[in-house]
């Protein structure tokens, strides 16, 4: 990447700080250890000769292959990122609240439009109603309780869905979450290619976290269907969002995040493949959820070397041609478990750190954390500064003027490179196993991510790294008195009344001939015929709710315990 | 059950829909570490519990929640010890756990209560200072 006399001039450059460094008598007993939090050695100071081997077609320009610099010819300059804030609690009208809240103030997405990125609680999460006995003591915490297409319309009334984007944060009813909202459209006459959002499909995510779920053979079949079915009739909807984020959150330091989320992306493609699916009418449609955490460089090289890798992957390994298969979008959750519930007010400042951290990353949508979700979800005072941590890196810093502004860095351009390489590390181990299902099946995901999250507690506990206010500053005695969110005590007694009273008020003889109907198709997408999406989407044209679409799923693809 | 005379076993569970799994999974690899013996569930209601902790003959019972429910949770455990005749077998919770509600907790007869900050060698102190084998 240089000329001759430059990396000449840096090698001595080089040699004098070195005899500057044992010249000083301060350094004579320094023992420099540094290293990344994921643990890639450090160099105190990075010059020319670290950055050599770039191939400067590496590096590039925003907006062209391997679009390490960015997608597009112009970022933040363009649009902002979405503020797509996380959400979601009680019953629907409370989501509301905080929904026209996060509007009012100022929360939007790309061009001006709406977006809400929506949590639902445990049970809705997991397909299940709120009167099962599995949801008890659950209802409407850390997510909305929803579970059937009346919940919906309490939540969306009044908004335009053709401008509107909902993320829909769910795992195993993915399909049945997405039809709900299907038929909530329909029922206000918008048409389903119309609709604009995004469901994140982790029916894989039991590789790393939890252990309950459809089996992996039956998970991706899931998957595919689901994909095969939006990339057909949906074509502003964002099929599948790869959950880098909750890999993370279980563990994985940064190479090893975006490492497994693309072994993962290449199990789900290829099983798309084989069901006949081509890359390039569904990679176009996955988008990723990543973490910035408190290691700032390391997550801005984090970013960069997803980019350039999900380039080369789909081309290379997909043959992939369409541009957007290229394209690798990101919403950022800035890290959940960086946050202490001890002294919680630094918690604010480690969320401003994350998100500048994942705007010079080049991040194209963002979920700050709130200082209080230690302790619990955030009160609406946490939500506003949160909201306003994202708008004054937006507003008040300019670091949005210029794109990719750390390319050229000769540390950050090495780190890139490094991360990337040791993530390509993990694609290969997990080809070497014999590909994403075996890996699955034996353990490797779940396992390596397990062995990091407990190195890390380990070396919290030591004192090896550092957390400030639980192993290093300590208050003494410390009495937490920021507010905590308070739920509404009744949510699970009204939302059990009202699914009892919706069950009994249906024409129960219609629901049951839907269902049935669900469970054939099930049975022959099983055995690999049919398309099960149409079917879902006629259980809640049937008044089916989540738990009973979901009942039924559950006995088809024996849903169970895979961990 | 040679192999594993005069080990503690522990339950660790995670109850209902609960799926924030990290902490539990890092406590079940301490006390295994620590000697114990550990059975580790997820998903499951509380009387499928209580069921595991009668089969496995198990000396205590360590409760997780990250998304509320525990005092319904550890009351309807408590509920269905007493009912199997299992009122002494010692149950403790950990995870995200309000203070306001320890003193209901504790009333319901919770032995220890853990949550963030808490040191992992001390949950794994206490339960070898307050748990009995009872095999």
């Amino acid at each position: 990447m240089f000329d001759k006399k430059v990396l000449e001039k840096d090698k001595l450059l080089q040699k004098k700080w070195k005899e500057a460094l044992s010249a000083r008598r301060q350094y004579k007993d320094l023992d420099l250890d540094l290293k990344t939090i994921s643990g890639l050695p450090l160099k105190p100071i990075y010059t020319a000769s670290d950055i050599e081997d770039i191939d400067y077609d590496n590096i590039g320009i925003a907006g062209e292959f391997p679009y390490t610099r960015g997608l597009y010819p112009l970022q933040y300059q363009a649009t902002q990122w979405m503020n797509q804030m996380v959400h979601g609690y009680g019953l629907p009208e409370h989501t509301r609240e905080r929904m026209d809240f996060l509007t009012k103030e100022g929360a939007q997405g790309y061009f001006g439009q709406q977006t809400f990125n929506l949590a639902f609680d445990p049970p809705s999460k997991a397909g299940f109603d709120p009167d099962s006995p599995e949801a008890k003591g659950r209802v409407g915490w850390c997510g909305v309780s929803c579970c059937k297409v009346s919940d919906m319309d309490i939540m969306f009334h009044g908004f335009p869905l053709e401008k509107t984007r909902f993320v829909l944060i769910c795992f195993e009813p993915t399909m049945a979450l997405l039809a709900m909202y299907i038929v909530h459209a329909e029922r206000r006459g918008v048409p389903v290619d119309k609709l604009l959002g995004n469901t994140i499909n982790g029916l894989y995510l039991h590789h790393t976290q939890g252990g309950v779920g459809f089996p992996p053979k039956h998970a991706l079949k899931l998957m595919v269907e689901h994909i095969k079915y939006c990339s057909r009739n949906m074509p502003y909807w964002n099929t599948t969002n790869l959950c880098a984020y909750d890999i993370a959150e279980s563990g994985a330091n940064a190479f090893q995040e975006i490492g497994l989320t693309l072994c993962s992306h290449i199990g789900i493609t290829e099983a798309c493949m084989e069901a006949g699916l081509d890359p390039d009418e569904f990679i176009p449609r996955f988008s990723f959820q990543i973490s910035s955490t408190m290691d700032f460089f390391e997550t801005i090289a984090k970013y960069r070397a997803l980019r350039r890798m999900w380039a080369k992957i789909n081309r290379d390994r997909f043959g992939c041609k369409n541009p957007k298969s290229l394209h690798a979008r990101y919403h950022t959750h800035t890290g959940g478990t960086s946050l202490t519930a001890q002294q919680p007010l630094n918690n604010a400042v480690r969320i401003g750190f994350e998100a500048l951290a994942a705007v010079l990353g080049g991040t194209h949508s963002m979920a700050t954390c709130s200082y209080d979700e230690a302790l619990g979800i955030p009160t609406e005072e946490a939500a506003q500064l949160s909201l306003r941590t994202q708008q004054l890196v937006l507003e008040e810093t300019n670091v949005t003027a210029v794109s990719d502004p750390l390319a050229g860095s000769y540390y950050v351009e090495h780190l890139t490179n490094k991360v990337e390489q040791e993530a390509y590390k993990l694609i290969d181990e997990m080809d070497q196993q014999g590909g994403f299902v075996k890996a699955w099946e034996n353990g490797w995901f779940r396992s390596t991510v397990d062995n990091e999250a407990f190195k890390w507690r380990e070396k919290i506990n030591s004192g090896e790294e550092t957390l400030i206010g639980v192993n290093k500053y300590v208050t003494e005695g410390e009495q937490v008195d920021v507010p905590v969110f308070e739920y509404d005590a009744d949510v699970e007694k009204v939302a059990k009344e009202r699914v009892q009273e919706f069950k009994q008020k249906r024409d129960n003889a219609k629901t049951e001939a839907a269902l049935n109907g669900l469970r054939q198709t099930a049975e022959q997408v099983k055995n690999g015929e049919g398309d099960l999406m149409p079917a879902i989407i006629d259980a809640f044209r049937g008044d089916a709710t989540m738990g009973e679409t979901m009942g039924v799923m559950r006995e088809v693809f024996d849903f169970g315990w895979w961990d | 059950m040679m192999g594993s005379a005069g080990k503690l076993r522990v339950l660790l569970a995670k109850s209902g829909l609960d799926y924030h799994d990290r902490g539990v999974r890092y406590i079940a690899r301490k006390f295994r570490d620590a000697g114990m013996e550990v059975i580790y569930y997820q998903y499951l209601v509380i009387p499928e519990i209580v069921k595991i902790a009668i089969e496995e003959d198990v000396d205590v019972i360590g409760l997780s929640s990250s998304v509320g429910g525990y005092v319904e949770n550890i009351e309807e455990l408590r509920g269905l010890l007493e009912q199997n005749d299992m009122g002494d077998l010692p149950f403790v919770l950990g995870g995200v756990i309000a203070k306001k509600d320890f003193p209901v907790l504790r009333e319901a007869g919770v032995g220890a209560i853990c949550g963030p900050g808490d040191s992992a060698d001390e949950a794994v102190d206490w339960v070898k200072n307050n748990v009995v084998i009872s095999r």
